[in-house]
């Protein structure tokens, strides 16, 4: 008689438990950004929003470890560097794509491949080194170069590197393929809602399964950063990246929030146009570097979370010169490098990205210190997709922009600023073929010690030369709910998704 | 002849109407003193900025940044430490002048061509409504800042584009106005008396169509203010370190939960002087429906 109740209340129980099991793995973190991605075909971007995205969902075959100072194996499992230097073999892992297709070398040699011919890729001009790159077997892979280069395995850990699946990008095409990509990466995209959010779920394949705890991570587009604080205030989501820096005291003090000041590599710098005299003169850009008190940038702008930049190469990434000259806050002395090079009356154009609250308050604040020494700034607010422009074109005196690394090897960003290649030094058209001899030479040198005193060397005859100046170093400024656990961001902006957890 | 005189004695009364009726009006609507005398004040504070702002509005103290609201700043600091009553009074100066030249040229444009379109018909009518069409086809917004953007940022570029496109309103408000007054008697006792087209139009249709123009210009100008604001905004209008409300609003932006007076003060600015404007046009048009 009571079997039908019975039966009846063992269905509600398995309910319940299903319920219950449901509510206690729907572990979503849900992330609040300010930029949505524009692409998901890792060759064609070079955003950092999309960049950020690429290490969640795809595998490179070097990957950089969570201090972001040391390369460690990532799909290559193992690899040998013969004695030329210019053959690489990458022992590849048993790995599958999200779809359940296995990685392959072919899939590596492809994407790495198509990283260096496509007309598509922003990224081709890195990887001209490769000569070839060919599978042997399903898991070898041997990479030849045209020449020895040491940057070459931290060019190997890009995100815009990383392997996608040669059959399934074939099968759907490049179109489709930056809309629904698949990867071999901790997590899967599930849908991109443009200019909303990108939602992502576990990967069932990936390799290293058991190390992920959350189910997904929704990735939610709110531009405007007053809506995105007040959010993670209210508790909507989980976290939100790109705290304001007149921001970070009011959050800390928050019980329930916890605020994380990762080290970045990220440097603002003023670019100078050397093509336009008197700017052409060393010792009117020495000047320029004397008339501006970086520290004030520091305390107004950055409210003290900075640190004055004395080189190029960012505090805490390899090779950084720590003793580097500083030019300290000197108007005098800049008044008097003027005299000296018989400059007055210097009126100088200043391009600066409207609607960035951190490139507007540096302009004012510039503004005001070249003027006690003489030179008259003209600010010219332009939007952001025109402003590159401009520096481009030489269009600009003064214009503050930023760097951050994307690879560990400062052979990128050096072979950008000094290296004279087509982007003419960073748009700065600051030519010293003496620099630019060092750089290519950095490039070749295999003994850790002398690459680092050349590089030392290389950020001491910028600061001579005044390539730019160095304004200040400051920290990545993400925050979280005290509910979440291990969320970090590493120097090169690779979030460790796949060790965070979500506590109740 | 009898006939002849009464018509020009009521033409003669048709020139001073418009006078008349704003003495009458200022005696008697309330609204309309307030916005004047709202706007005069404004007018006084931007007349008189250097002597009554405390400090330099540009002059940087970045040792009282982001102060609240004291003795000393009675409007706090912003963050550069720059005082914000004396940025919000000499803001006064430059929202003003956006106001005056924002309205003046479509007024006085879109009233010629409007006059003219309406009273001369026919192929200068079409070629002014093509004209008005056209304008009208794009979103203002986008218009304006395709031109400021081709003319480089600036006030005088805000001031051109508004021209180019503003016009339009008081155009097609005027040309209306001008058609049904054409039909009026005293404008055909004029024409038969052989009076000339120019002084047709400017003796007896311009004081008639002015007073809607200009009811019209008090409502339009809350909408330039705030375009004013928003084109600076987006970078293209007062560059700084020049102060301006709707500059002033942006900057503060950032620090609108942690200091709200950044923004509070040039918001309030901006909503008192568009409210003088709006008293204004509504105290202008109140009897509009009343007399002819």
């Amino acid at each position: 008689m009571p079997t039908p109740f019975k039966r009846h209340l063992l269905n509600c129980c398995c309910l319940g438990l299903l319920l219950a099991s449901s509510l206690v793995s729907a572990a979503t973190l849900t992330i609040g950004r300010s930029a949505d991605s524009t692409t998901f075909d890792p060759i064609n971007t070079t955003q950092n929003a999309d960049n950020w995205i690429f290490s969640n969902i795809f595998d490179p075959l070097i990957a950089l470890d969570r201090s972001g100072t040391e390369l460690v194996p990532g799909l290559a499992e193992s690899w040998t560097i013969s004695e030329d230097g210019k053959t690489y073999t990458l022992t590849m892992r048993d790995a599958k794509f999200s779809d359940g297709t296995p990685v392959t070398a072919e899939d590596a040699a492809f994407s790495l491949m198509r990283i260096r011919n496509d007309d598509k890729s922003l990224w081709a001009d890195s990887y001209k080194i490769i000569e070839s790159a060919d599978a042997e077997d399903d898991h070898t892979l041997v990479i030849t170069l045209s020449a020895p280069s040491v940057p070459f395995l931290s060019q190997l850990a890009l995100p815009n590197a990383s392997v996608i699946p040669k059959d399934y990008f074939q099968e759907v095409g490049e179109e489709a393929f930056s809309q629904a990509p698949v990867g071999s990466g901790a997590f899967m995209l599930e849908e991109w809602n443009r200019g909303e959010s990108v939602i992502l779920r576990k990967n069932p394949h990936y390799w290293d399964r058991d190390r992920i705890e959350l189910d997904g991570v929704n990735w939610l587009t709110l531009p405007d950063s007053n809506t995105r604080m007040l959010k993670i205030q209210a508790g909507e989501i989980d976290a939100a990246i790109n705290v304001p820096f007149s921001r970070i005291s009011s959050l800390e003090a928050d019980p329930n929030l916890t605020v994380h000041l990762d080290a970045s590599t990220r440097e603002d710098h003023l670019l100078i146009n050397h093509s336009h005299p008197p700017l052409d003169d060393v010792k009117v850009r020495q000047a320029l570097d004397y008339a501006i008190d970086k520290q004030s940038i520091i305390d107004t702008v950055t409210f003290g979370y900075g640190t004055v930049a004395n080189a190029y190469i960012p505090m805490g990434a390899l090779y950084h010169n720590a003793d580097n000259l500083s030019r300290g806050y000197d108007p005098e002395k800049a008044k008097a490098l003027l005299e000296e090079a018989g400059v007055d009356n210097l009126t100088l154009d200043y391009v600066v990205n409207a609607g960035d609250e951190v490139d507007e308050q540096i302009a004012v604040l510039l503004q005001q210190q070249l003027s006690a020494v003489g030179i008259r700034a003209n600010l010219t607010k332009v939007d952001p997709s025109q402003s590159w422009g401009m520096l481009v074109d030489g269009d600009y005196d003064i214009s503050v922009m930023y760097w951050t690394n994307d690879i560990l090897d400062p052979d990128q960003k050096t072979t950008f600023v000094l290296g004279n290649d087509a982007n003419m030094n960073y748009m700065t058209r600051y030519d010293n073929p003496e620099v630019t001899q060092l750089v290519a030479d950095a490039r070749l040198a295999t003994d850790p010690d002398v690459r680092e005193e050349m590089y030392t060397r290389l950020q001491e005859m910028a600061k001579q030369d005044v390539n730019w100046i160095d304004l200040y170093y400051s920290p990545y400024r993400n925050v979280s709910t005290k509910a979440v656990s291990n969320f970090y961001q590493n120097p090169m902006g690779r979030f460790f998704l796949e060790d965070v957890s979500l506590s109740e | 002849m009898t006939a002849l005189t009464s018509t020009q004695i009521s033409m003669g009364q048709r020139v001073t109407a418009p006078l008349r009726r704003l003495s009458r009006d200022l005696s008697q609507r309330t609204t309309l003193k307030i916005g004047l005398a709202i706007v005069l004040g404004w007018v006084l504070v931007a007349l008189l900025a250097p002597w009554i702002s405390p400090y330099d509005p540009v002059y940087q103290d970045l040792t009282t940044r982001l102060a609240p609201m004291s003795w000393a700043h009675p409007m706090g600091t912003d963050n550069f430490g720059r005082d914000i009553l004396s940025r919000v009074i000499y803001s006064a100066r430059v929202d003003l002048q956006i106001c005056l030249l924002g309205v003046i040229f479509p007024f006085i444009i879109g009233t010629v061509l409007g006059t003219f379109s309406g009273y001369i018909g026919g192929w200068c009518d079409a070629i002014v409504m093509r004209l008005i069409d056209i304008v009208l086809a794009f979103p203002f917004l986008v218009l304006m800042l395709a031109i400021i953007t081709i003319l480089g940022p600036g006030l005088s570029s805000f001031f051109i584009a508004m021209a180019l496109v503003g016009w339009v309103s008081y155009a097609r408000l005027v040309r209306a106005r001008v058609l049904v007054l054409k039909q009026s008697d005293f404008v055909l006792a004029a024409r038969s008396l052989g009076y000339s087209h120019s002084r047709i139009i400017c003796k007896h249709l311009l004081p008639n169509v002015l007073t809607d123009a200009v009811v019209f210009s008090m409502s339009d100008v809350v909408l330039v203010l705030l375009n004013g604001a928003a084109i600076s905004y987006l970078g293209l209008g007062v560059q700084p370190p020049v102060a301006e409300w709707g500059v002033m609003v942006t900057e503060g932006q950032g620090f609108i939960t942690t200091a709200w007076w950044l923004t509070a003060f040039p918001g309030l600015a901006i909503v008192l002087l568009a409210v003088g404007f709006s008293f204004i046009a509504d105290g202008l048009s109140e009897n509009r429906g009343g007399t002819q």
